[in-house]
């Protein structure tokens, strides 16, 4: 392959029906959210996701019937919400919920990126997740006695999901990106996972990252495909380049009340247009979006 | 609401967490009264206080209140921006933090938290948010402060789910679990109590002024242990209102103003 530089629907289509796919949106926050639009396009199906805070991008996919699976450590749409459709499959039993803490997710993605059989942890021990996840994910927590003190410690199996789709500021065509704000789980979902696929609101050159190496978070090396989409958050936030869109996401909340509301959502957001561009015009263009960009002492 | 008294319900609870905390101490907090308790004690008695969230954020000082925690209006000036491994893991997991705040739909007389869900855990329920950080800080910090509203529903004789353990069955089982550390403060709109070291029940330790301790017990499932002289809470002191409403929360978005 001598680009990685692939269109959105390109790299959707890389992913095959029930793959499991490590997503990079917390709460409100870089979330894929047109990677999630694509997905439901192009018909995807059965698929896993994971990420240690349940976000919008999962809550999307879950309304559409694209994920049979979630692992998550829990989530919301912060104040704007609940996620409806993720709180919905659990409550209606279409939707398989393995529920963590957000450590105990992002531990399963470390031990996974560090190639170790397991991982022990505090977290779970006495409280009912963990009684569930003997019911939810029997196979993927066990017991075991420290071979040093002796003493007795929940442990976690790795994760190693498909792909790792991480929504980035700043990469260059090889994949090597830089995430700027906090990154959550993101480092380690992409050394744990088998491929990565990178969007990015600016591609650079090599000759930009290799100004400022020590803020590359994600090693092009380990990344398959890079899609250059500006505003492919939206209406999440991407810190330093644009603020959430909070008359989008209080809508969303507002519709994913009902399964009703959600195909509403869908045919107007997703259905309705035929790709990000007539997306992005559909909630309201240049106009818009010029007034969500961040200002660079605040990064919102 | 008490502004006859000068403050709300809301600054008192947020004074009353802020008096927690001491000077020096690494705190986790989620969005809310905690920041609100937080930034109060780092302003007032407590200015070496270092505050953590848990997606990897370091002592911010916002200028714009946030809608949660994955707003960058709270992350403004941090000293730190990383990850959860980093402060779930590194620093909590690690041993390190000394106080977290927590909050939940339910609470039981043992302190332990529902954030999950309503109803039947196997049959009909309505699902929440979960854990999130939540239960990685039960788990791991030296103590916990939970901040819940006093009302019958809340305050239960069992909680639906047992998101994040407190004592769990009482004297000895979060030992048992392997837990070290657990609540040591509950704090409502009417009161705030403890955790009666034997048994490991909730004990009241004080009153909010404009209250009763009828109107304190009509409104608990489950009865606290009760000492035979409940003082009242001390009462914000004009400078902690005047900073809550002018410099921490000047939108009211966390107070509900």
């Amino acid at each position: 392959m001598s680009s990685k530089l692939a269109t959105l629907a390109e790299a959707v289509a890389s992913i095959p029906d029930g793959a499991h796919v490590a997503l990079s949106g917390f709460a409100i926050t870089r979330c894929n959210m047109a990677f999630a639009r694509e997905l439901i396009r192009q018909g995807k199906r059965d698929l896993t996701v994971s990420q240690c805070v349940g976000a919008m991008d999962a809550d999307l996919l879950a309304g559409a019937g694209v994920i049979s699976r979630i692992i998550y450590g829990g989530g919301s749409l912060d104040r704007f919400g609940r996620l409806n459709c993720v709180n919905r499959g659990i409550e209606e039993g279409t939707l398989v919920a393995e529920e963590y803490s957000s450590l105990s997710v992002a531990f399963r993605y470390l031990a996974g990126a560090l190639g170790i059989p397991f991982i022990p942890i505090r977290s779970l021990r006495g409280s009912d997740i963990l009684e569930r996840l003997r019911k939810t994910a029997p196979g993927d927590i066990a017991f075991v006695d420290d071979p040093f003190s002796g003493e007795k410690w929940l442990v976690l199996k790795p994760l190693h999901p498909d792909v790792a789709v991480v929504q980035v500021q700043v990469a260059d065509e090889e994949g090597n990106a830089w995430i700027f704000g906090p990154r959550w789980d993101n480092e380690e979902q992409v050394r744990a996972s088998t491929r990565t696929i990178v969007i990015t609101e600016r591609l650079v050159s090599t000759e930009m990252i290799r100004r400022n190496p020590e803020w590359t978070r994600i090693p092009g090396f380990r990344v398959f495909h890079v899609v250059h989409l500006p505003f492919s958050a939206h209406p999440t936030s991407v810190y330093q380049a644009y603020d959430y869109d909070a008359d989008c996401i209080k809508e969303y909340a507002q519709m994913t009340q009902t399964r009703e509301g959600v195909q509403a959502y869908l045919d107007k957001y997703v259905y309705g247009v035929k790709d990000h561009w007539e997306y992005l015009e559909r909630v309201g263009g240049l106009e818009r979006l010029s007034k969500l960009t961040a200002d660079p002492v605040l990064g919102y | 609401m008490q502004a006859e008294q000068g403050y709300t319900l809301f600054e008192l609870m947020a004074v009353a967490g802020a008096r927690e905390l001491k000077d020096g101490e690494v705190v986790g907090v989620g969005i809310g009264l905690p920041v609100v308790a937080s930034f109060l004690a780092k302003r007032t008695h407590a200015p070496k206080l270092t505050i953590l969230f848990e997606l990897g954020v370091v002592d911010p000082e916002p200028i714009h209140t946030g809608v949660g925690l994955a707003d960058p209006r709270v992350w403004y000036r941090a000293k730190i921006m990383s990850s959860f491994v980093d402060i779930l893991g590194t620093v909590l997991h690690r041993g390190v933090v000394d106080v977290g705040f927590l909050g939940g739909l339910e609470v039981d007389m043992y302190g332990n938290l529902n954030t999950t869900l309503l109803g039947d855990p196997n049959g009909a329920f309505r699902h929440f948010v979960g854990s999130g950080g939540a239960n990685d800080i039960a788990s791991s910090a030296k103590r916990t402060i939970i901040i819940i509203r006093h009302e019958a529903r809340k305050l239960k004789q069992a909680v639906s789910f047992i998101t994040s353990p407190g004592y769990i069955q009482g004297a000895g089982s979060r030992e048992a679990a392997g837990l070290a550390g657990g609540p040591s403060r509950v704090i409502t709109d009417k009161a705030i109590f403890d955790f009666e070291p034997e048994s490991k029940r909730m004990r009241l330790l004080s009153i909010h002024l404009g209250t009763t301790l009828e109107e304190v017990l009509a409104e608990m499932s489950f009865e606290p242990i009760v000492p035979d002289r409940v003082p009242f809470t001390e009462p914000p002191t004009p400078e902690q209102v005047r900073l809550i409403r002018e410099e921490i929360d000047p939108e009211g978005i966390y107070s509900g103003r």
